[in-house]
């Protein structure tokens, strides 16, 4: 309206400075670790275990399974869903690429196709309870957790498959140029197409849309149900292709494989600032979340501390990422 | 193309009805609404006013009846279809996407893309065009915004307001629904958003269904007001040939 913009709604400095904590906060976290782990295994070990390119390189790798994972569960999350079946979704599209790739002859990039093709299946199968019978995502997914990973147990008989097709494992496992592991040009990959995804496309913004608001969004004419259907498809289909990754790493695939991804991934997306409540979500905030669980992993196992304790923190870290965005929406929203 | 007679009225709706399960929303709504002229649509809470609001914009299916625009009859199954046909409907606390820009909200459902058939297949929105298209639209409107690039979560209520009733005037051809448009604003802010329904019914021609509650508002900006009272349709009122008191009684039921 004219010349009534209300001044005291407009970004003051303190919301302009709890935003910018908020968006960017995170990238100093990981600083903060990083020169703190430098600092710390030297002085406490007499030796740099921590800054060395061997380790650094190792701590990417292990952020990349789970960074591939959780740009999918960014989407899932900004649209005000949630997705507790990947762990065992991985599971169970690493059997059954096992399954295809050691009794049915198909080529490595036919496995791969066969990953992602079980992951994207498994995700639309959560789409459809969610869309169609109108389940609630956490009630849908924790159900086809428990699906999944029985599907996964019953296909391989409960134990791991081994011996199978070795130019799969060549081909999505070790190491590329300057030695970075290839699961880590893959998690890089996904984070730029996820990127581009969420903030330059249509399906992007209508992913924002509906966690924003789904009701306006289908008022405005968006066939949301199709776009939820896209959204936990796309979620299936990087968890699919982190799944491929895994089993070429590990040379096996075990049908437990992948338990407790989804804490990994669901606390990489919120600590990255990805609001659980929908309508806000942040690829770049994500892919330093997953790096900042690895280098919790990676630190705690330089500093010898029991790896016990590591669900533990990564699960305080949950609560600590959403109680921050609880108290900053209450800082920043004007009613 | 079928020829409008000049006295085809815009809108037409006859007999309406809807039911809920056991519960009879609205119980038989007949009236002509006549292009270019403001129609108040009032009731008392749970009278039936959004239901059939949403009937005419494509959420609910009415369970028997008609209703046509321009003669023509119309049958909406979703919200595309109607604002296909020309109707737009500005929705009490619905009306916009709070996490998302001006531009962006304006455009929401209706994006142009870039880069030829890659950009239609994939989506890729065209900001730049879709930024500069709205604020040119929302100037013309005389409403000021300070940037489209802004966030609805930061705007006051008035400004949502405005960008939400600019948005519904930039897509509609024919008839605009306002769903209580001044119930969350100010005193200033209210005079500013009926002067301008006022203005667009003037200066050019465009044809109005207003929800409200407020019978000053509703006596100064309607041509006619049609008062729903529990479903039923008790009345249809020229504002020259009534009173705010009479409007009231019907709404109350004091008067049958």
């Amino acid at each position: 309206m004219s010349e009534n913009a209300t001044p005291s709604l407009l970004p003051s400095p303190t919301n302009r400075v709890l935003e910018f904590i908020a968006r960017y906060g995170i990238i100093f976290v990981l600083v903060i670790m990083v020169v703190a782990l430098s600092i710390l295994t030297p002085s406490l070990r007499g030796e740099q275990y921590f800054l060395t390119k061997r380790n650094l390189l190792q701590v990417a790798l292990q952020a990349s399974i789970n960074s591939v994972i959780a740009v999918g569960m960014t989407f899932i999350i900004t649209s005000g869903g949630i997705d507790l079946s990947v762990g065992s979704m991985a599971g169970f599209a690493g059997v059954v690429t096992a399954i295809a790739l050691r009794d049915y002859g198909v080529g490595y990039l036919g496995g791969f196709l066969v990953a992602v093709g079980a992951g994207t299946a498994c995700g639309l199968f959560n789409g459809l309870l969610i869309t169609r019978a109108n389940l609630r995502p956490f009630i849908a997914t924790l159900g086809t957790m428990g699906i999944f990973r029985g599907l996964a147990l019953v296909a391989s008989d409960g134990r791991p498959i081994y011996g199978f097709n070795r130019r799969f494992i060549d081909t999505f496992s070790g190491e590329t140029f300057f030695d970075i592991p290839k699961p880590v040009i893959v998690a890089a990959l996904v984070a730029v197409g996820g990127w581009l995804i969420l903030t330059q496309t249509r399906f992007g913004k209508y992913t924002i849309a509906i966690g924003g608001n789904e009701e306006t969004t289908g008022l405005a004419g968006i066939p949301i149900q199709r776009y939820k259907l896209g959204i936990y498809a796309l979620g299936g289909f990087l968890t699919g292709t982190a799944a491929a990754l895994l089993t070429a790493r590990l040379s096996s695939a075990d049908p437990i494989a992948g338990n407790l991804f989804e804490l990994d991934a669901i606390a990489a997306t919120v600590m990255g600032g990805t609001s659980l409540t929908g309508g806000e979500g942040t690829i770049l905030g994500t892919v330093v979340g997953a790096l900042i669980i690895s280098l919790v992993r990676n630190g705690m196992n330089i500093l010898n501390v029991q790896s016990f304790w590591q669900q533990f923190v990564i699960g305080s870290v949950i609560i600590l990422a959403v109680m921050l965005d609880q108290w900053r929406k209450k800082q920043v929203r004007p009613q | 193309m079928v020829s409008v007679s000049e006295n085809t009225p815009l809108l037409r709706v006859e007999d309406i009805t809807k039911s809920f399960g056991a519960v009879q929303a609205l119980r038989g709504i007949t009236f002509d609404l006549v292009r270019g002229t403001v129609m108040a649509l009032v009731g008392d809470n749970g009278a039936g006013k959004s239901t059939l609001a949403k009937i005419l914009s494509g959420v609910h299916p009415p369970t028997s009846g008609q209703f046509y625009l321009n003669g023509q009859s119309c049958r909406f199954d979703r919200p595309a279809a109607a604002l296909a046909a020309g109707i737009e409907t500005v929705y009490q606390n619905l009306a916009l996407i709070e996490e998302l820009d001006v531009a962006d909200n304006v455009y929401l459902g209706r994006e142009t893309t870039r880069g030829g058939a890659i950009g239609r297949l994939f989506g890729i929105l065209d900001r730049p065009a879709m930024r500069q298209h709205t604020a040119k639209a929302l100037s013309q409107l005389h409403i000021k915004i300070p940037a489209p690039t802004l966030a609805v979560r930061k705007m006051s209520g008035g400004q949502r307001q405005a960008v939400a009733i600019g948005r519904a005037l930039t897509w509609g051809r024919e008839l605009f629904i306002l769903d209580e448009p001044t119930a969350a604003l100010g005193v200033d802010e209210t005079e500013q958003v009926l002067r301008m329904i006022e203005r667009l019914r003037e200066e050019h021609g465009l044809t109005f269904i207003i929800i409200s509650h407020n019978m000053q508002d509703v006596y100064r900006i309607a041509d006619t007001i049609v008062v729903l009272r529990q479903g039923r349709h008790v009345a249809t009122l020229a504002k020259n040939d009534t009173t705010p008191e009479e409007i009231v009684a019907y709404i109350t039921g004091a008067k049958e």
